[in-house]
């Protein structure tokens, strides 16, 4: 994307100039934009898609994605054909156990969306309470438009959402909920609010708050992934940094996991555990092969061995 | 070699030609060699007295700017006179307007702006926070305050600062822009001037 192409669109009226001025930052900070034309827009798109696809496990979320995507087009498409058009409400409500994929995912609905020009950034801001509930009155309020408004043209991804609603009707979480809420309605269109956290409490959270949940069409839930799925996310991780598992390694990883998933789900992390495994076990290689006398050879780089995951979790 | 430009920008009716004839004047030019340049069109000049140019150019109807309305500024200092082009600029709106006009001249306004040495970006202190949205600024300011942010040459003037209300108004700018040089200002009375002047004079 060009300055030149943000002042076209600005004078053809599909950016307004705040969204035009949010462009020109991004130009300005180098921040990643969609490509030049139409037909690369397109590539991309099918590039995110393809990313989405090469997702380990999340069957059920990719269809939804897919569906969501279909929606959208046939949309558009409507809107040029001047039919009827159902409104373009995309917030979200996404359930499931940390390390469920959660965040990966609204990452790449934000580029999809980016892609298919239903939002003008589709960066992510991810938040949890602290970030939104403040200390003293006003101030809540005051934290979350600061988010809101980083969030423009993009998505606000709000993890562990369910905790707004924590300490009750004095809380200031309800604070945020409300200038949420009121954001959704000053600012339709212009960025797309994800709510997450496990899927009890979120159940709990649109309960206790019934004006939430109508304005949330859109519910994804995030299976655990099975022990199947976690090792090959951990070989994955493992490909990306170049470095292969000894049979051994993968014994000692396929026992790891295997204890973890008979653990609550809420203490075993999923993914996440699985990368912070991955990550120490690199670490552990590094100083094995530092302390190792003799020559350091190619394979002696690439290989995690069983030992360099510890003795257990 | 062209002048630096120093321009003014903000929503419609907060004031800004008002207060570039008045800024004009307060700099002691007798009369104004006005450059108009509508967008996609050519540049014509007028010279204009600070009458007429109040009676021609301002009003109380938004959009009576549409396109760069250029004062060229011979600025008397302490230790000389600094040149600049003081640059007018069509209204900012909250949304995508229908006219074509507008857009335009919006997007004239926009191209600019990435070059302009100074950027004044007025605000009506006196409206601020009367919309009724959850905050008080419209996102064309936040925005127009972010993007500004990122250079050296960014001041707010809080302009109106003669009615009553834009005392509130003023705190919640300073409030809402924490970390931004906010200049309370009124372009009919031309109260605040001399602060503006110093903040020009110091980034020429």
């Amino acid at each position: 994307m060009t300055v030149e192409e943000v002042l076209d669109w600005l004078e053809e009226g599909r950016v307004s100039p705040a969204e035009a001025f949010v462009l020109f930052r991004a130009v300005e900070e180098k921040v990643e934009l969609p490509n030049d034309s139409v037909k690369d827009n397109q590539e991309q798109l099918e590039d995110v898609l393809a990313e989405l696809d090469a997702l380990i496990g999340l069957k059920e979320v990719k269809q939804l994605v897919r569906e969501i995507q279909a929606f959208v087009q046939i949309q558009k498409r409507r809107t040029e054909e001047r039919l009827v058009t159902e409104p373009l409400v995309l917030h979200t409500i996404f359930r499931g156990n940390p390390g469920t994929g959660k965040t990966t995912v609204a990452r790449i609905l934000g580029r999809m969306f980016r892609h298919m020009e239903v939002l003008p950034r589709g960066h992510l801001i991810e938040v949890e309470r602290a970030d939104l509930v403040g200390e003293y009155i006003g101030h809540t309020a005051q934290k979350t438009r600061e988010q809101i408004r980083k969030a423009l043209g993009g998505i606000l991804f709000i993890d562990e959402a369910y905790s707004l609603a924590r300490g009750g009707e004095k809380d200031f979480g309800k604070e945020a909920i409300d200038a949420l809420v009121k954001a959704m309605e000053d600012h339709k269109q212009e960025f797309i609010l994800i709510l997450a956290g496990y899927t009890e409490e979120m159940e709990f959270f649109l309960q206790s708050n019934p004006g939430l949940r109508s304005r949330f069409p859109l519910h994804i839930d995030f299976p655990d992934y099975n022990s199947e799925e976690l090792l090959a996310i951990a070989e994955l991780m493992l490909e990306k940094r170049q470095y292969r598992l000894t049979e051994g390694a993968r014994r000692r990883l396929a026992l790891l996991v295997q204890k973890g998933l008979r653990q609550e789900a809420y203490s075993f992390g999923n993914a996440r555990t699985v990368r912070n495994w991955i990550e120490l076990a690199i670490r552990r290689q590094a100083v094995r092969l530092v302390q190792k006398s003799g020559e350091m050879t190619r394979k002696d780089l690439l290989h995690i061995e069983a030992g360099d995951f510890g003795e257990g979790w | 070699m062209s002048l630096k430009a120093c321009m003014i920008i903000g929503k419609a009716n907060v004031g800004k030609t008002l207060f570039a004839i008045n800024f004009a004047d307060y700099l002691q030019v007798t009369r104004l060699e006005i450059e108009f340049t509508p967008p996609g069109e050519k540049t014509h000049c007028r010279s204009l007295s600070r009458k007429e140019a109040l009676q021609e150019l301002t009003g109380t109807t938004p959009h009576q700017t549409l396109g760069l309305q250029c004062i060229q500024i011979q600025m008397p200092g302490l230790k000389g006179k600094k040149r600049f082009s003081l640059m007018d600029t069509s209204g900012l709106t909250e949304g995508i307007p229908d006219e074509t006009n507008i857009r335009r001249a919006m997007a004239q306004t926009l191209a600019e702006v990435r070059e302009a040495a100074i950027i004044l970006h007025m605000i009506d202190a006196s409206s601020h926070g009367k919309s009724g949205a959850i905050e008080a600024m419209g996102q064309v300011d936040w925005q127009v305050a972010q993007f500004g942010g990122m250079r050296k040459g960014y001041a707010v003037l809080a302009n109106k600062m003669d009615l009553p209300e834009a005392a509130a108004g003023l705190r919640q700018i300073r409030e809402e822009l924490p970390g931004h040089l906010v200049l309370p200002i009124s372009a009919l009375h031309k109260t605040g001037f001399a602060e503006v002047k110093q903040f020009v004079w110091r980034h020429l």
